[in-house]
């Protein structure tokens, strides 16, 4: 009887992980966990989680700001159709590093995306950002307060996140981001880095238009 | 001056390939880059020419470098180059004033345009008279 309720226990203990194994994998994203995470010659450690595939040939590092109108046209303008045709299609992937400098409310808004990863929800969090973005720099659309509503009307647990965000958890996160960005010579914002195959790199800024990312792209794969 | 401005802006790009777009939403300030790059061009050289040709006031030229130069720093949004190293070299202070200019920016280029266009009002008129062959 003993024999039989351990077996019996072992096959619900394996059934059970099974099922949280496949939710974790089936999960929108995963959270960056890998601190030595480095792309080309970029530590990428403390930026997002990436967009896509991990294992894609190419990477596109941006440095960005949410404040940033640049940033606002180029994701809203570009970045769909290199979603569309890169990332989406396993070819590249896309990591965001905080370049946030624009304004009081710039780290504050990086932070958020960051207590929206501890919940699995980074990239909803990123995109919502820059869905919000309001035309003038530190108007408030971007204080605590409204960054706090952006992650209720995503249904975050708020606890969490008010946790999150007032004990300034990633303050220390969002300024290595800031440091990494100035070591490599980023001087606006967004500058990217298409990093290839063979570790050659690409670096330019501005919101570029998806000619130029595509040209970049096709000639390294 | 015009390309200057386009490049500033993010209109056109020069690296790593020549390239242009207007994204969407940004036909205006589009449109008050070209109306100001051609008031500058039109008034900066009336004004030089009234100071080497005619040796007349100096005063008319202060409005058309004003307007231009206010009109030019408007469009160096703070994501730009321009603005990181003002905001680098000043700090706090610079990211104020850049978040100043790109906040403002519309108002701030048809404030320029309205000036050279005073500028150039006030120009032609005082060229007419000055030109103005007297019988003796």
């Amino acid at each position: 009887m003993n024999k039989k309720g351990i077996i019996i226990g072992v096959i619900v203990a394996i059934v059970g992980m099974g099922i949280i194994g496949s939710y974790s994998f089936s999960s929108s994203e995963t959270v960056n966990l890998d601190m030595g995470r480095t792309h080309g010659d970029v530590s990428t450690a403390m930026g997002s989680p990436i967009l896509g595939d991990p294992s894609a040939l190419i990477t596109i590092v941006e440095f960005g700001d949410y404040q940033c109108h640049s940033c606002y046209n180029w994701f809203h303008t570009h970045k769909p159709a290199i979603y569309e045709n890169y990332i989406a299609t396993g070819k590249a992937n896309l990591i965001f590093v905080d370049l946030a400098v624009l304004g009081h409310d710039s780290p504050i808004a990086a932070q958020a995306s960051y207590c929206a990863e501890d919940q699995e929800m980074y990239w909803g969090y990123h995109d919502l950002l820059y869905n919000s973005q309001e035309s003038q720099i530190d108007n408030g659309w971007a204080n605590s307060e409204r960054l706090k509503a952006f992650a209720f009307s995503m249904g975050l647990d708020m606890d969490l996140f008010e946790i999150c965000l007032d004990s300034d958890k990633y303050s220390k996160r969002v300024q290595y981001n800031v440091s990494e960005a100035k070591k490599h010579g980023a001087r606006a914002t967004p500058t990217f880095i298409i990093v290839g195959p063979d570790n050659q790199q690409e670096q330019f800024d501005g919101a570029q238009p998806y000619t130029t990312f595509k040209k970049i792209m096709d000639n390294m794969i | 001056m015009s390309i200057g401005l386009l490049i500033l802006s993010e209109y056109i790009f020069i690296e790593p390939f020549v390239a242009g777009h207007i994204p969407e939403g940004t036909e205006f300030g589009f449109s008050l880059i070209i109306i100001l790059s051609g008031l500058s061009a039109l008034v900066l050289p009336m004004n030089v020419y009234r100071i080497n040709i005619l040796k007349n006031s100096k005063g008319k030229i202060g409005g058309s470098v004003f307007g231009s130069f206010i009109g030019a720093a408007a469009g160096a949004c703070s994501c730009g180059p321009i603005g990181f190293a003002i905001i680098s070299t000043f700090g706090s202070i610079g990211a104020t004033s850049m978040a100043f200019l790109t906040n403002y920016e519309i108002p701030i280029r048809i404030a320029a345009i309205g000036l050279l266009a005073l500028t150039y009002y006030t120009t032609v008129r005082s060229l007419r008279v000055e030109c103005k062959i007297r019988p003796q």
